[in-house]
């Protein structure tokens, strides 16, 4: 039972003013538990005084334009595992039968695959069994921590304390090998099809991510082909 | 040897073959199977359909476990059709199958959003001050209100709680009521049919509050103005299924297989039945796999087409030969025998009006309309009054049907042809076909073609006048030579006169041996089939400047062959088309009419012309598409001086309407002592009271509050997008044109001019969706709605006779609520806040002079602007009709949430007939409960969407059969028929909401539409006209061919002609001046309905992504794209004054050289870098269009061509642009990432 997935998912959450006023509090129970890393915690404390001292129209406007406008810093978990499949449905379902399991009804207007809302389930878990069910999503939260960072902003610390309790690799999904333009072979290769077979693999893979992100990457091919971009979908901002 | 040892006595062994030993039969665990049954289980499936913009409105199973939605797959219980015709399922395609994921997306609204600049205001100034004042304190303040206005587009959107944007959004819905008045709270929301009570939601709203609802189906240019004209019928079509009853198909600028795709089945069916299909299109478009023969002209030159076929067809089957079918349609159902006066003009003389009952002394013993009542030569050549003109409609009650009898009674067989013993006159005709421009050809026939029209003199009031027939005049139209001598005419296919096929061929690049077969064959199969030939046709023709002429010249085909009315027949026009079913059960509902009349209504294309200031930047002088043989008068004026007078003078809406607030015209009429009507009328043209449309720019005068649901007006169909981004939203921009100020140019004569234009005319935008769409990311406040899964509501097509529902299959996720929810708080939150402003007011309306009302008979003769005239407007015949409407402010939540007293008052209908419906408000009483107290006391409750839609069921005829019963009756008084029979079996029939639920229903016959639901014939327009003889809404009540308006004379347009398309001279003032080093190339710029998305919708969708490119692209030809060095997937940019453009190039032999397509609507927000000549991401299809309006589309008050809501009025046409194309050198995504530069070394 650790205090630190409900404060990492505080700081995850929609901006508020009770939010600013609690950052005290969630510095003192993180240091607390010390489940986050001290250097992780020392660069969560710079995002605390960030959050406490920075006009809250402005931290949400931030937010919103951070994971409410962009599909790839999507703090839905399943956005990112299940994309556009069907099997995101029946993800979800499962979800919600393994908090129900657990004695819990979603209360709030969320779904079951919202980070915070995850981590506030692992809050009320004994911390080994948290801590393994955080190593599910490993990949995507070291994915995130990337991302985030490269958008150089405070949540890549609250994102890489998460990843580095799930003892995620550093090598996430993002990094998606560049490919040599002049390696015909491996073009092929990016460019072939599966074979079709039947069962349940499939049903599983069909629509998962992978294939989406190879056909916008298909799609991006540069024209005269003399580069390949590394960047595997971009969903352009506010104009 | 025996093999006796080797059976088995007791048991038998558990494997079996079968197939001759090929097969085994086991019987072995079939745990396998599990993991197929965990895929497909689900708690329930519940029935929904996709509800917007789609029209082929397909009956879905959502499948829910757990409370989420897991998938969607078509349903297949529609009831059979009758045998030897195709069943209607499965319907679906792959973009409803793909809405599922649009629940629970990254891309969805989730939160009620607000601009965080604006709130830290609102908050700021809400604490210490009341709602509506701290509102003003906002946008009085000009720094304050560009705060927030300057950075729409610019992200900053931030949560609020619903209770606090309701608060922010009725309090400025209060102040802007109070300040301006209520016409200048605008709504915008297309396409009702798809999902009505969510339409109803905010119409209603608006409605009581006096606001104002835009017309939608005009600004998309989906409106064919070709069918109000011809019909008096705003759109009427067959469905699908009557595809299959056709022998003879022609798919023309229309795509069915990409576009309908789950009713293309039937065109596929028909085929294997030998029906033959001709498919013309420029490009080899997907459609044209159906063809058995492929015509494709050159994009823009249909009516050239149309126009030989025609003379093709009036050449064999009217003149060389006489076929009876054609014939006797031709005089009982159309206008041909109709008679037209000859008036002098130079040397010949040019075509004028229809004769009419009034012309002849004594008025023929007309007494009533005679002015209204159109004429013709019976069989022995005397001049008779057929019944079924319009005159006949109004102020009587019995002779207004299309029974071959003269109005004292005597059957009649009228003349088409004074071709005989009649002499002939010279009639000149104009040629527009010399004036081509931008590789359009050319030809060089003169711009006044002289014919021979054999004619007669009559006596009449005014003196001897010489008349002919619309059939003379049309055959002389046609070029067709009768042996009356003179010139322009041709004997011959091969002479290159217009419009035979030889000309055509020069024109279109068809060759004149395929227009020559495909007449023949169309025109043949119509005279063995009784009219089963058939035109599917649509945006390719209809987004055209001139898409009347097309239309025209293909409904000319269609009416001369007798294919209109009948089944297998006509001409089916799909593109935006919609069929609201139970329309008027809906229109109470929808506008608020159970509470008052009139609810204000406006065009949307003059609006967004006028208000997003594109009038300031027009390029096309009004005088380069007047006609050469225009009757004498003043043509001078720019287009929206045009449409300023037709304002003015009551033919198109206006608003806002007046200078002043219009709660103050009561007040200010009983200060002088005049009736409202009275004093509005003196006060306008003293000028007491000013017309906004005068002056647009004028703050007093700009629209100030827009709603926008249920579409992505700035993503998608906002032509123009630059123009709204810089004048009506006032923010930043990529528009590269300067206005006439600027350039120098001359300057309206109607409209007042600012140097300075405004930026910025809407104080506050709210835009309901549940994806975060190119609107919404301008928007002030973003509401979250409920998706097509989470709300119960209706849907109706006219691709199908069937009602589907939505349904909510679960809640809306996170905030999100339905439109009927939203804007009942809305209505909730402005009723408590207007008692600080507001009351009991009383507010002056000003409608247009309306179709379908008796008002439509207003001018018959020529045209008077009172302002020009300096004549006294009268209000409802030259100028708008002036009505005092009561407003219960602090009431308006209760009368949104009840159903008003008007009905049992005044009855229901539509469409020119009315009946009583105190019986269905009765049966609404027990059905929903009765309101307790308050305003609304002891009226049927309308609190939720259910309420709202056994409301609609039970008030429309097409859904209650006792009430279309009543509606036929009260039709067969002013036809003198009885038409009951078509309703009488399904009297009793009631549909309900959970009748639909359960399975599809079929509609009832009701004269609101002009086909009729049968086990017989499929849904076909105009069959009831044909067979049950109930006139067009028409002047002459028959399809109207001959266009006899003065505005349509003076713009050649009375008949059907070639009309090139317009120069828009976009591209002159900014070839080379943005130059980045890469050839230029100017091309058509043509952006037809894609098959990865509807509209915007599905576009930001990665399931169709995936289908298609992933992004902004335009199909160029390989020869065009060859000569600027571009390559497939090359980034280009695309830019003219109106704006810019990026996109990938798709390059692709299926493109004609000389145009590109730009697939309509990609949105702005997926997968689009930054323009090199703007800084600006992307633009959209819509960064290089600007609107450009045509006079004749704004003329009312004159029967058929009066105004009604998407029925007649301005079209935003926009494909004849042109665009310069080059190469980008670099791709700069506004990301802070450095830009990509795209090599120009070939691979």
């Amino acid at each position: 039972m650790a205090r630190t997935y409900r404060a990492l998912a505080a700081l995850l959450s929609y901006p508020t003013e009770a939010l600013q006023a609690a950052t005290g509090e969630i510095a003192a129970a993180l240091a607390e538990e010390a489940i986050v890393a001290a250097p992780q915690r020392t660069a969560i404390g710079i995002f605390l005084d960030e959050v406490a001292g920075t006009d809250i129209y402005e931290l949400q406007e931030r937010y919103f334009a951070l994971f409410d406008r962009s599909r790839t810093l999507s703090l839905h978990l399943f956005e990112h595992i299940h994309g556009e499949s069907r099997d995101r449905g029946q993800a979800m379902a499962d979800l919600v039968t393994l908090y129900q399991n657990h004695g819990l009804d979603i209360a709030a207007d969320e779904l079951p695959d919202f980070l915070p809302l995850f981590l506030d389930f692992l809050s009320l878990l004994p911390d080994t069994e948290a801590r393994t069910m955080l190593t599910e999503p490993a990949g995507i939260l070291r994915a995130l921590t990337d991302r985030l960072g490269a958008r150089n902003t405070g949540y890549a610390s609250v994102m890489a304390a998460l990843a580095d309790i799930a003892a995620a690799p550093t090598l996430a999904m993002s990094d998606i090998p560049e490919e040599n333009p002049d390696d015909l072979e491996a073009m092929d290769a990016s460019w072939e099809e599966a074979a079709v077979r039947f069962g349940p693999g499939e049903a599983v893979d069909a629509c998962g991510t992978d294939r989406v992100r190879t056909q916008i990457r298909a799609s991006q091919r540069n024209a005269r082909q003399t580069t390949v971009p590394s960047v595997p979908s971009r969903n352009a901002a506010a104009a | 040897m025996s093999h006796f040892l080797d059976r088995l006595t007791f048991f038998k062994k558990q494997v079996d073959t079968f197939a001759d030993g090929y097969g085994v039969v086991t019987n072995e665990p079939r745990e396998w199977e599990d993991g197929y049954r965990k895929r497909w289980q689900h708690d329930k499936a519940v029935r929904s359909t996709h509800g917007v913009n789609c029209t082929g409105s397909c009956s879905w199973k959502i499948y829910v476990k757990g409370g989420i939605v897991t998938w969607e797959t078509q349903q297949t219980d529609y009831p059979r059709t009758r045998p030897d015709l195709p069943n209607h399922e499965p319907r679906g395609c792959a973009r409803g199958a793909s809405y599922s994921w649009y629940l629970y997306s990254a891309n969805r609204v989730k939160h009620p959003m607000v601009r965080g600049r604006l709130l830290k205001l609102w908050r700021e100034a809400r604490a210490t001050l009341t709602p509506v004042a701290a509102w003003a304190s906002i946008v009085e303040d000009a720094g304050k209100r560009a705060s927030y206005t300057s950075k729409r587009g610019l992200g900053g959107l931030i949560r609020a709680t619903w209770d606090e944007v309701n608060e922010i959004i009725a309090s400025a819905n209060a102040y802007t009521v109070k300040t301006y008045g209520p016409d200048r709270v605008i709504g915008f929301s297309p396409i009702p049919a798809m999902s009505m009570v969510s339409y109803a939601a905010g119409a209603r709203y608006l409605s009581l509050l006096g606001g104002v609802c835009l017309s939608f189906y005009d600004w998309y240019c989906d409106l064919p103005p070709a069918s109000p004209m011809t019909w008096g019928e705003q759109t009427d079509v067959p469905e699908s299924a009557d595809w299959y009853n056709a022998g003879y198909l022609m798919i023309w600028g229309s795509n069915v297989p990409q576009t309908r795709t789950p009713d293309a089945h039937f065109y596929t069916e028909v085929r294997y039945k030998g029906t033959k299909s001709v498919v013309v299109s420029p490009d080899y478009a997907e459609a044209t796999k159906f063809a058995d023969l492929w015509l494709h002209p050159k994009q823009g030159t249909d009516a050239a087409l149309a126009l030989a076929i025609g003379h093709v067809i009036l050449r064999e089957y009217y003149l060389n030969r006489s076929v009876p079918y054609f014939e006797d349609y031709a005089r009982r159902y159309t206008d041909l025998p109709m008679l037209v006066r000859l008036v002098r003009k130079g040397d010949a003389f040019i075509p004028e009006r229809l004769l009419r009952a009034e012309d002849f002394a004594d008025n023929l013993g007309e007494a009533n309309n005679a002015a209204w009542k159109t004429m013709a030569f019976d069989q022995d050549g005397q001049p008779v009054v057929p019944l079924g003109s319009v005159g006949f409609r109004w102020g009587q009650e019995g002779k207004w049907n299309l029974e071959a009898k003269e109005s004292g009674g005597r059957e009649v067989a009228l003349t088409l042809t004074l071709a005989g013993d009649n002499p002939t006159a010279r009639v000149s005709f104009p040629y527009f076909g010399g004036a081509a421009t931008n590789g359009f050809k050319a030809t060089g026939h003169g711009d006044v073609l002289t014919r021979n029209v054999p004619v007669r003199n009559l006596a009449l009031k005014d003196g001897d006048t010489l008349v002919t027939t619309v059939f003379d005049l049309m055959c002389a139209n046609y070029g067709l030579d009768r042996g009356l001598g003179g010139n322009n005419v041709a004997s011959d296919y091969d002479e290159d006169k217009p419009f035979t096929p030889a000309w055509a061929e020069n024109i279109t690049g068809v060759p004149r041996h395929h227009i020559i077969h495909v007449a023949r064959e169309f025109a043949t199969n119509a005279e063995k089939t009784n009219g089963r030939s058939m035109v599917i046709l649509g945006a390719g023709l209809n987004h055209w400047f001139h898409m009347d002429m097309a239309y025209r010249g293909i409904i000319n085909m269609l009416v001369f062959c007798g294919c209109i009315g009948q089944s297998g027949g006509g001409w089916s026009h799909y593109v935006g088309q919609e069929k609201l079913r139970p329309q008027t059960g809906w229109v109470p509902i929808a506008f608020g009419t159970d509470w008052a009349k009139p609810p204000r209504h406006q065009n949307g294309t003059s609006f967004f012309y006028a208000h997003t200031d594109q009038w300031r930047y027009e390029t096309l002088d009004v005088a380069e598409i007047l006609s050469p043989t225009a009757p004498d008068g003043d043509w001078s004026g720019s287009t929206i001086d045009y449409n300023v007078r037709a304002e003015r003078m009551g033919w198109l809406p206006s608003a806002p309407q007046l200078k002043q607030n219009p709660l103050t015209v009561a007040a200010r009429a009983k200060a002088a002592g005049l009736e409202p009507k009275d004093y509005v009328a003196k006060a306008v043209a003293s000028g007491e009271l000013d017309l906004s449309c005068h002056d647009p720019d004028d703050p007093a005068n700009w629209p100030r509050n827009m709603f926008v649901w249920r579409s992505n007006l700035l993503g998608s169909s906002g032509k123009g997008h630059e123009y709204f981004l810089k004048h009506l939203l006032g923010t930043s921009n990529g528009l590269l044109g300067k206005d006439l100020g600027a350039e120098g140019r001359e300057r309206p004569q109607e409209v007042a001019w600012h140097d300075k234009a405004p930026e910025g005319k809407l104080d506050l935008l709210v835009t309901l969706d549940f994806r975060m769409s190119t609107t919404c990311v301008y928007s002030d406040i973003v509401l979250p709605t409920a998706t097509w899964y989470e709300k119960n509501d209706l849907n109706t097509s006219d691709m199908h006779p069937f009602i589907h529902p939505l349904t909510a299959a679960v809640d809306p996720a996170w905030e999100a609520r339905t439109d009927w929810q939203i804007y009942q708080d809305i209505a909730r939150a402005f009723s408590e806040i207007a008692p600080e402003v507001l009351g009991r007011e009383t507010d002056v309306v000003l409608t247009p002079v309306l179709h379908d009302t008796p008002g439509e008979l207003a001018q018959p003769y020529g045209v008077s602007d009172w302002k020009r005239d300096g004549t006294t407007p009268v209000p409802g015949r030259t100028m708008p009709t002036v009505t005092v409407v009561e407003r219960d402010y602090p009431g308006l939540y209760a009368q949104f949430t009840s159903i008003g007293p008007l009905l049992e008052k005044t009855g229901n209908g539509g469409k020119g007939i009315g009946w009583d419906t105190r019986h269905e408000v009765e049966f609404l009483r027990a059905l929903n409960g009765t309101v307790a107290a308050g305003p609304a006391a002891g009226q049927p409750r309308l609190e939720t969407d259910i309420h709202a839609i056994e409301a609609i069921l039970s008030l429309a005829p097409e859904t209650n059969g006792e009430v279309a019963v009543k509606a036929w009756e009260a039709l067969g008084r002013k036809t003198g028929r009885d038409h009951t029979h078509l309703a009488r079996p399904k009297e009793d029939e009631k549909i309900r909401f959970r009748d639909v639920i359960a399975q599809p229903r079929k509609i009832i016959s009701s004269p609101t539409w002009s086909g009729i639901e049968s086990d017989k014939v499929c849904y076909n327009a105009g069959y009831t006209n044909v067979h049950e003889f109930i006139p067009w809404r028409t002047l002459t009540g028959r399809q109207q061919l001959y266009q006899d308006h003065l505005w349509m004379r003076a713009f050649g347009e009375a008949l059907v002609t070639w009309r090139p398309p317009v120069d828009t001279k976009a591209t002159a003032q900014v070839q080379g001046r943005h130059a980045n080093g890469n050839p230029e190339i100017v091309l058509n710029f043509v952006t037809p309905h894609q098959k990865w998305g509807i509209h915007s919708t599905y576009t930001d969708n990665l399931l169709m992504l995936t289908l298609s490119r992933g992004g902004p692209c335009i199909w160029i030809s390989e020869s065009d794209a060859k000569r600027v060095g571009i390559v497939d997937n090359d980034w280009i940019e695309a830019f003219n004054t109106n704006g810019a453009l990026v996109a990938r190039a798709v390059v692709s032999q299926r493109v004609n050289p000389g145009m590109v397509m730009m697939y309509h609507a990609q949105e702005k927000i997926v997968n689009m870098p930054g323009s090199e000549i703007t800084g600006q991401r992307g633009g959209i299809h819509n960064s290089v269009t600007r609107v450009v309006m045509k006079p004749t589309h704004m003329i009312g008050g004159y029967a058929h061509q009066s105004y009604g809501l998407n029925y007649y009025g301005t079209v935003g046409s926009n494909r004849d642009e042109f665009i310069v194309i080059r190469r980008m050198n670099k791709v700069d995504w506004l990301d802070g990432t450095k830009p990509t530069m795209q090599k120009e070394t070939v691979a």
